[in-house]
């Protein structure tokens, strides 16, 4: 039981960074990213890959976040002129061709085996104490990467995305461009991405083709539309639930009769109810955005 | 300050904007006239940069306006406002006012993390200056309301005040005063007379001629896209192509005459002449 609690909390932290950069894309700035997994998957593939080559992890983790930063700036490059819409669509087909490469690329990605065997985090421990320290670290790089978000999103910086979002002819007037903050918070977004997708190459041991299904970004999706678009902590919220939830789900089985593959679609139909849920009960999220006031703050 | 050299706009077969020619002088108020679709508004988005000609030129203060770097303007001293602000509802009234203003330290996301002094120092000097404009334009007291939440006319001042934190050297404002009311439209006209004090240019497209003729030093008629004339505001009555283009050709041999309705009549026939 303690195990299964590292381990959810663990996936929570991975994904809480996932879904706080997502936040950052689409709840502050409005750029409705259906490809957020093909960032996680470069940090992720990045990080299996150099660790492979014998990179110790934290420089490949590092290594891992510019891939993605650099992915998150071509997609954002790439859509410049696109209206939202179609620029959402976009990257939802660039998504599937990062995993498509991941899948034929055997050479350099292992191909659908995917990577394993990698020495991962923390070698020298093991059973819970590894965990523990794997949490540890994923919850200190949670707690950087949301600070990070909100420290963002409150500045200049900040409002800029959050009018980008609500009228982007209104910040252009204002002499705001608006297509340099696009790419300049994919970018950022992409680095966050890539640290999450980095952490759970690590964590895992192993990073396959499988992973990057377009699923995965709708599960990121519903931490972040759960938890409240443009709240940083409704993010971490989000995905702590969902987490929760997926990974418990399979263990119904064990308290109703339901045989095994029921409880994987059982996984899917929660997700798809809890986005529609959300979405008609409460579509702020439990954490919703709140307004700022600067006159009441000041001191 | 501001010029463009015969600038065409053609969208499909029609041409918004027939090769326009205009000067706007520092510290001038300029106002834009003409029946609806003869092609003010093209003109304006085509003047700031949000529209790009289909031929011709516009320069600002020595530099090509072009519509591939539509901010670039508002960063050199040309600022519009819209007809329809549509002010965000999750950002405070304080927030759109910030947003207009130049706050380098806060807008790069390097410096917002690395250097929180420079950052807080910006801020503080630009909330001063945002609740001094606020203060001008009766809204100090919404300052954390959702700007989105204001009304239709106290948006406008919104987008006006937001526009001015930057000092703009002209500043393009399109219908002003529709769906304002008469109060708050004379406030407006005093907002716009202290503006022009304080070293600001106006260009105002309008359609309420008591507001121009109060506020105008000058005035280009637009019809079918050309201008049709250049004068004071007190010359725009005596003007015929201005009259005709407002109120239809009195054709030849045929009495004028007023027909119940007003001048509804006489201007839809004329517009199909």
């Amino acid at each position: 039981m303690l195990e299964f609690c590292l381990h959810v909390l663990i996936m929570s932290a991975i994904f809480g960074i996932a879904a706080v950069s997502l936040n950052l894309q689409a709840g502050t700035s409005g750029l409705l990213n259906f490809g957020q997994i093909a960032l996680f998957g470069i940090g992720a593939y990045a990080v299996a890959i150099l660790t492979r080559a014998g990179l110790p992890w934290p420089a490949a983790l590092l290594a891992g976040m510019a891939a993605a930063a650099l992915g998150g700036f071509a997609i954002g490059r790439l859509g410049r002129d696109l209206a939202a819409e179609y620029w959402a669509l976009a990257t939802l087909a660039v998504a599937e061709l990062v995993r498509l490469v991941a899948l034929n690329e055997d050479w350099l990605t292992g191909g659908p085996q995917g990577i394993g065997g990698i020495t991962g985090l923390f070698p020298g421990l093991d059973g819970p104490a590894r965990a523990l320290a794997t949490l540890a670290l994923a919850a200190a790089l949670l707690l950087a990467t949301a600070l990070t978000a909100r420290r963002l999103g409150e500045t200049q910086f900040g409002r800029v995305l959050r009018l980008m979002r609500e009228n982007p002819d209104l910040a252009t007037a204002l002499g705001h461009d608006i297509v340099a903050c696009k790419v300049k918070v994919l970018a950022i977004g992409g680095a966050m991405a890539g640290l999450a997708g980095g952490l759970y190459t690590l964590y895992l041991a192993f990073i396959g083709p499988d992973q990057l299904l377009p699923f995965e970004t709708f599960l990121i999706w519903t931490m972040v539309v759960l938890g409240g678009l443009g709240n940083v902590a409704g993010a971490v919220v989000g995905a702590l639930l969902v987490t929760t939830l997926y990974a418990g789900i399979p263990f119904l089985k064990d308290i109703v009769a339901l045989p095994s593959d029921l409880t994987g679609s059982l996984r899917v139909f929660a997700i798809g109810s809890i986005v529609l849920a959300a979405l008609m009960l409460k579509p702020q999220g439990l954490v919703p955005e709140r307004l700022r006031r600067l006159h009441a703050q000041r001191p | 300050m501001l010029s463009a050299h015969d600038v065409t706009r053609s969208f499909g077969g029609l041409t918004a904007v027939n090769h326009v020619s205009l000067e706007i002088g520092a510290r001038e108020i300029v106002g834009l006239v003409g029946p609806n679709g003869s092609g003010k508004t093209t003109l304006l988005n085509l003047l700031s940069g949000f529209l790009a000609p289909t031929s011709g030129e516009i320069r600002f203060d020595g530099t090509a306006v072009s519509a591939r770097r539509a901010w670039q303007p508002s960063r050199l001293g040309l600022r519009r406002t819209f007809q329809l602000p549509k002010l965000p509802a999750r950002m405070s009234v304080l927030e759109v006012m910030l947003a207009g203003g130049r706050l380098p330290a806060g807008a790069s996301p390097w410096r917002s993390l690395l250097t929180p002094g420079a950052v807080r120092r910006e801020e503080a000097a630009f909330l001063d200056k945002a609740m001094g404009l606020l203060a001008e334009v009766d809204l100090a007291g919404l300052a954390d309301h959702p700007a989105g939440g204001l009304s239709g006319g106290q948006q406008k001042l919104l987008g006006l005040a937001a526009a001015l934190m930057d000092d703009p050297a002209v500043l393009l404002l399109d219908e002003p005063t529709a769906g304002v009311n008469p109060s708050l439209r004379r406030r407006m006209a005093d907002h716009l007379r202290r503006i022009r004090e304080g070293g600001t240019a106006l260009v105002i497209v309008e359609h309420d001629m008591g507001f121009i003729g109060d506020l105008c030093d000058r005035c280009l008629a637009l019809d079918k896209g050309a201008v049709i004339a250049n004068c004071r505001p007190d010359e725009l009555s005596g003007n015929q192509q201005v009259v005709e283009a407002y109120l239809g050709r009195r054709r030849p041999g045929v009495p004028l005459r007023v027909v119940a309705g007003g001048t509804a009549g006489a201007k839809s026939s004329g517009a199909r002449a």
